[in-house]
């Protein structure tokens, strides 16, 4: 039977089975995205210091960061005074 | 959405979506043959499209590149197959080949998708994006790169958990997850091979640190950095986020070694890095850039003059030999030398390191004939028999060979190279 248009992933879903690696993936992605938001939520934030507060390593820090900057979630803060390391912030909406 | 076998007919098949592939194809065209191009990525414009910008003029790459990658698309006589492979030739006669292409699904359809990224937005996978080399991420669910052609979605199946948000986000309903690999049999009069190169991995060189050093990076992984279009807001280091201050160009990285199996020289990878120390002064203009070379090779119109603007720019030029790179704990790196002109070792200290890589054959055009034998030279570039009389003549009657498939060479010369194998193709259609 033809599936219906728009909800084929469920079809495909049926007759195979997702790979455990992209479940863990999206699984890891969606725990680092929220504590780094949670964090940013408090305050901006440099990159050490998001590794230091999520016990992270600072160039997966940078990694999550920049690909939350570029899905529009966070954005840049200002630099140091040394025009060394940027903070972040969450993105404001305009409602 | 069954398995189906199709049957086509062209007068030339490109192997290659690339600038010169491009520009052999639009040649073509343009003489009034029927041309397939067939290209193995998801988007025509090979490692051109992705450039920041190319020397010795400082033009935007994507400028140039986008009008030529879309008077290709529009051509009515060319016909483009992105994400397809070709899995076997064979010569019946002159003027007489058949090809079998297998198209891998792409899991939207094209005709449908209007590029909107909605179900971009939607998808909650994040993974290294390939198309920034791994500095940030992408969705599973993704338009190759904003200047991609066709700009149309794409599905990564092996990333996807199969959630169903991008269908749903869709307005047009144009993913379809039944899609399955096509099969094509097509017949042709000729082929042009437009396969290009490879860049060589640095891991293949462990005492540089590519990979342990995250401040190690490699030539493109900066090229990105560059571009509009770039990975970061600006540029950054990959370990901590700190905006460089001294950055070292590694020379050579690959490129005449005999020890990692590529004795030859490169030829474009001294022009790139000089053309990046320039973008990089300008991007950073309290910035150390310093060049470790043992010979800067400026062969081609225009490229001494751009060397003495670099130098007159402040880049600092070292006559040196790399022997190891390790890391400090500030993440800095310590490059340690032979200074060639002095005859000494030395230690020099940076925040950061392009490893300037270099090019390698393509070695999968060697797989694309079945019955004949393409054959490659010592290099394995596609061997050019007649190379100083007809350069785009390959081993196989009626094969012609463009751009970097038969050995390293810059843009204008890839084009002018396309435009030898597209005028010896079309000599070869005429005289059936």
């Amino acid at each position: 039977m033809e599936p219906e248009k728009g909800k084929t992933a469920k079809f495909l879903k049926e007759q195979q089975a997702v790979s455990p690696a992209a479940i863990e993936n999206l699984k890891q992605f969606t725990r680092i995205k929220k504590s780094i938001v949670d964090a940013l939520k408090e305050e901006e934030l440099t990159i050490s210091q998001l590794s230091e507060k999520l016990a992270m390593p600072k160039t997966d820090v940078l990694y999550y960061l920049m690909s939350l900057l570029k899905y529009g979630i966070v954005e840049k803060g200002e630099i140091d005074d040394m025009d060394e390391y940027f903070t972040y912030k969450i993105k404001k909406v305009n409602e | 959405m069954s398995e189906k076998n199709t049957s086509l007919a062209f007068d030339a098949l490109v192997v290659g979506g690339g600038i010169a592939g491009g520009e052999a194809a639009l040649n073509l065209a343009t003489n009034g043959f029927k041309v397939l191009v067939v290209e193995k990525d998801l988007s025509v414009g090979g490692k051109m499209i992705h450039l920041s910008k190319v020397f010795p003029t400082l033009d935007c790459s994507a400028c140039i590149t986008t009008p030529k990658v879309s008077e290709i698309s529009r051509h009515p006589l060319i016909t483009i197959f992105t994400e397809t492979e070709v899995k076997g030739i064979v010569k019946n006669g002159e003027n007489d080949f058949d090809a079998k292409v297998v198209r891998k699904p792409r899991y939207v359809i094209a005709e449908d998708c209007t590029g909107c990224q909605l179900c971009e937005e939607a998808c909650p996978v994040n993974v290294p994006d390939q198309y920034q080399y791994g500095l940030v991420g992408r969705k599973a669910a993704y338009i190759p790169f904003s200047i991609a052609s066709p700009r149309v979605a794409a599905i990564d199946i092996e990333n996807c958990t199969l959630c169903g948000a991008c269908e749903r986000a869709c307005p047009t309903k144009c993913i379809d997850f039944t899609q399955k690999p096509v099969e094509y049999s097509v017949k042709v009069r000729t082929v042009v091979v437009a396969t290009g190169f490879n860049l060589f991995d640095p891991v293949n060189i462990p005492r540089y640190g590519f990979g342990e050093y995250k401040n190690v990076i490699t030539s493109m992984q900066m090229e990105r950095q560059l571009a509009p279009t770039r990975p970061f807001h600006t540029i950054l280091r990959p370990g901590d986020g700190k905006m460089p201050d001294k950055i070292a160009y590694v020379l050579c990285t690959g490129s005449r070694d005999a020890s990692v199996g590529n004795p030859i020289c490169s030829q474009i990878c001294c022009m790139y890095s000089i053309k990046q120390a320039q973008l990089l002064m300008g991007a950073l203009p309290m910035a150390d850039i310093t060049i470790y070379y043992i010979n800067i090779r400026s062969f081609g119109k225009g490229f001494e003059e751009f060397y003495e603007q670099a130098k007159g720019m402040g880049v600092n030029f070292v006559k040196g030999k790399i022997g190891k790179i390790t890391e400090n704990a500030k993440g800095n790196l310590i490059l340690r030398y032979e200074d060639i002109n002095e005859n000494i070792l030395k230690e020099a200290e940076h925040d950061m390191v392009v490893l300037s890589v270099g090019v390698l054959p393509n070695t999968e055009s060697e797989k694309l004939f079945v019955d004949k034998s393409l054959q490659l030279d010592e290099y394995n570039f596609v061997k050019q028999p007649e190379q100083l009389v007809s350069p785009a003549k390959t081993s196989i009657k009626g094969v012609f060979v463009a751009g970097t498939a038969s050995g390293p060479m810059d843009i204008p010369d890839s084009i002018l190279s396309a435009g030898s194998a597209s005028s010896e193709a079309i000599s070869y259609l005429n005289n059936k």
